[in-house]
């Protein structure tokens, strides 16, 4: 170990080969309190199964992945449209030719409800562009929900 | 804060989300890629993989529970921060569980590759060793390792610098003859 550098690699190197693991899946506890007993174990082997294929088929056919219209190389990166109310965004996306917006609004219910219009009041969470070239807006109206992101805890517009 | 995952859709209908659905999604986005090192990292604090492991679930569990009060610039100091507050708790039970009964850690991980510095890592103690991999390794300041692990910047200087010795003692090649020190 003659200087500091050669310390870091060492030491990188020693992380490096350590052994690492998958992330859990969100909502699941500790990897010990999931221990099975070995009848258990085989019917869990048996569902797994069962909701995989079931699992293929609906990703296959209802799942999407839309890049939030903020992130880096999108078409409104870095407009903190999370900062505005939402009708001060929904100015903001006019003057950029979003003229058809359609708005999510999350109070809290299993589905968000759906409007043409934005929302008066409420937190605009984040914006995606669907296959239609549909911008949606999402905006938070549940019960002590706060702003997000650069204006996290800000006041409801 | 505008990552977007999966919007789960019928073809009749408009692709819906829910804030919880994204908040999820950025959650995995930013934290998910650094489950791996974490977990790494863990091993090298705590000498086992299983508990290593625990921890880092827990950690990872306890960041999305918190993750809708996050907005610092920094997702990693975070995780880290929660994670090594865990695993020194895990380390005072630890010893209290061997002391009680006398347990042998059953599987502690070992480096075969390096085994001189594993074994100048392992006779640090494990906030010393923290530290040190946070300096040396992630280059963060004195400053900020005191404010990941909740003590003083003179505590962290003198973990570190007492850390940087012990090793390099360790470490360099001794210059006496055969026959040990003159």
């Amino acid at each position: 170990m003659n200087t500091d550098l050669d310390l870091k690699d060492r030491l990188t190197a020693i992380e490096g080969r350590a052994p690492a693991f998958e992330p859990p899946p969100i909502g699941v506890g500790r990897r010990r309190r999931l221990a099975l007993s070995l009848g258990s174990a085989t019917l869990l082997v048996f569902v797994l199964a069962a909701v995989a294929v079931a699992g293929a088929v609906v990703v296959r056919t209802d799942v999407r992945g839309y890049p939030g219209v903020e992130n880096p190389g999108q078409p409104l990166a870095g407009a903190r449209l999370e900062c505005m109310s939402p009708p001060q965004a929904a100015a903001y996306l006019a003057t950029r030719g979003y003229t058809h917006v359609l708005w999510q609004v999350d109070s809290g219910a299993d589905k968000p409800a759906f409007s043409t219009t934005a929302p008066t009041h409420g937190y605009v969470v984040v914006g995606w562009i669907d296959d239609d070239g549909q911008l949606n807006m999402l905006v938070d109206q549940r019960a002590g929900s706060s702003g997000v992101g650069a204006c996290a805890r800000m006041t409801m517009p | 804060m505008q990552i977007l995952g999966r919007a789960l859709r019928s073809r009749s209908e408009p692709p819906a989300t829910t804030v919880a659905a994204v908040e999820s999604s950025q959650f995995e986005s930013a934290v998910a890629p650094l489950y791996a090192a974490l977990v790494r990292r863990l091993v090298l604090v705590l000498g086992n993989t299983d508990e290593a492991q625990d921890i880092a679930q827990d950690a990872y569990l306890q960041a999305f529970r918190a993750w809708e009060r996050f907005n610092g610039p920094d997702v990693r100091a975070w995780l880290y921060t929660i994670a090594l507050r865990l695993a020194f708790n895990q380390i005072r039970r630890r010893r209290r569980w061997i002391a009680a009964i006398r347990r042998v850690d059953p599987k502690p991980w070992r480096d075969p590759a390096d085994p001189d510095l594993w074994a100048a890592l392992e006779d640090l103690d494990p906030r010393t060793r923290s530290a040190l991999l946070l300096n040396v390794v992630d280059g963060y300041t004195q400053v900020e390792i005191g404010e990941m692990l909740s003590v003083p910047v003179g505590t962290v200087s003198s973990w570190i610098s007492r850390g940087r010795a012990r090793l390099r003692e360790a470490l360099t090649p001794s210059t006496d003859g055969p026959n040990g020190r003159a």
